[in-house]
């Protein structure tokens, strides 16, 4: 039988779900069949809206170091400040453009008769990882700045090697399934 | 088998046993006949507007409802004893049917989105599967001597999960629902989520609160049939669902792509600060 707390969880998440659907759902689809035209597997190279000389000095400790030898205070302490802006819009920017990849995913696989449940999983856990990264690595540029931010990058690179090897093995297997079912029809 | 909630949506006995006559007694009376007004009046409008072809599940389970309310009541009146019997067998065999408006939703919600139907068709076995594994595993006397309001609530319970899935599958794949089916979603989603509260606290509440969740649980119902009605007045179409586009058929080419860009922008991310 239910217990109480259950029964007030699962009340409480289906209210919040009636209510996000009654307030959003209706906004999204519209925006979405609206969009629903967009090339379903362009790249478009969406991933790196500012240049990329300057996405690679947001984070790196050789500005830090020549700011720091001007000896000024005020100077580092605006450095900090517009440095700090700068890297959460690109965080901004990194995110919007995950979403994006998503949003272009779910509209093909919705359709797709043929979806596969474990690698959609997968996907949307590896959305979820990336968005979860996203906003952790916000919340540490707001809390401690961008030069403090490089342990979060160094597990995030190690994640992207793992992640990487499981890749290999889907496209693997991808292919053969691809090829069984071009070699049956 | 005690009888401890409302015999009736409309809360004919339990009211009358805890309040005798008076205002309150008529109050039930009020909150049954809107009840059968109203039903009377999402049925009649079904049938003109030829939804109920469309949503046979749901009318049959108004029309269900529309027949077991006065039923109850006439049974009550003129033969007491056998009440409780009819009440409950009513109410349990109202919530398998209700079971179809699930089933409803899934159908005609994503009957333009295979893709969706078949993660919907996934979780929603791993749903039902859960239950029925815990109901198997739990003593089976649990489930003979419990008090009917628990079995119910049980049920009810199934099916907010199962609801609560479907929504987030809507919200997630931006699922477009028409008018009709989203006042379905929306009222039968609210009564499902105020029957779990209700019916869990009922079991372990007396006196005054238990008479309260009495009145609000019938009252839900009315909320229910109001949303149903306001939006199920007349048929509309979703012009926004497409039929499946055969060129979407390439679940692995899609899912290839999205992986390899998910890689991309995490080894950009990792790149980047760790530059």
């Amino acid at each position: 039988m239910i217990g109480v707390p259950t029964a007030l969880l699962i009340g409480t998440i289906l209210l919040l779900a009636l209510l996000f659907l009654a307030t959003r759902g209706s906004a999204v689809a519209g925006s979405l069949s609206a969009k629903s035209d967009v090339s379903l597997l362009e790249d478009a190279g969406e991933l790196a809206p500012c240049p990329p000389e300057f996405v690679a000095r947001i984070f790196d400790s050789a500005d830090w170091r020549f700011v720091a030898r001007a000896n000024s205070p005020q100077l580092e302490s605006l450095f900090r400040r517009e440095r700090k802006l700068v890297a959460l819009l690109w965080v901004q920017q990194t995110s919007a453009a995950i979403q994006h990849i998503m949003r272009q995913h779910k509209e093909a696989s919705r359709q797709s008769d043929d979806l596969n449940f474990s690698t959609e999983t997968k996907i949307i856990l590896l959305y979820s990882q990336l968005l979860l990264i996203c906003g952790l690595l916000s919340v540490a540029i707001q809390a401690s700045g961008p030069q403090h931010v490089r342990g979060l990058a160094v597990y995030a690179d190690t994640l992207s090697h793992r992640l990487a090897e499981v890749e290999q093995g889907f496209r693997i297997a991808t292919t053969g399934r691809q090829l069984h079912n071009a070699g049956s029809s | 088998m005690p009888c401890i909630f409302p015999p009736t949506r409309a809360s004919i006995r339990i009211q009358r046993n805890c309040f005798g006559s008076g205002p309150e007694k008529m109050l039930s009376q009020v909150i049954l006949w809107i009840s059968v007004v109203l039903e009377s009046l999402l049925l009649f409008r079904g049938f003109r507007q030829r939804l109920t072809s469309r949503y046979p599940a749901f009318y049959c389970y108004i029309a269900f409802v529309l027949f077991q309310d006065p039923a109850c009541y006439f049974v009550d009146r003129w033969m007491h004893p056998l009440y409780t019997q009819v009440y409950w067998t009513a109410e349990f065999l109202c919530v398998l049917l209700s079971c179809g408006i699930i089933f409803e939703i899934y159908r005609v919600g994503l009957a333009a989105y295979p893709g969706t139907a078949r993660m919907a068709r996934v979780v929603l076995g791993l749903v039902f599967g859960i239950a029925l594994v815990k109901a198997l595993i739990s003593d089976p006397r649990l489930w003979m001597e419990a008090p009917a309001t628990n079995v119910e609530s049980t049920l009810r319970t199934v099916q907010g999960v199962a609801i609560v899935a479907m929504v987030a599958l809507f919200l997630f794949y931006s699922i477009p629902l028409g008018k009709n089916l989203r006042g379905i979603v929306m009222g039968y989603g609210l009564f499902v989520c105020w029957s779990v509260i209700c019916l869990t606290f009922a079991s372990l509440t007396s006196g005054k609160v238990h008479v309260l969740l009495a009145y609000l649980y019938p009252a839900s119902y009315l909320l229910f049939l109001s949303i149903c009605l306001r939006y199920l007045w007349s048929y509309q179409a979703d012009k926004s669902a497409k039929p499946a586009d055969p060129a979407n058929r390439g679940y692995g080419r899609v899912a290839d792509a999205t992986l390899r860009r998910l890689q991309d922008a995490r080894g950009y991310l990792g790149k980047t600060v760790g530059s």
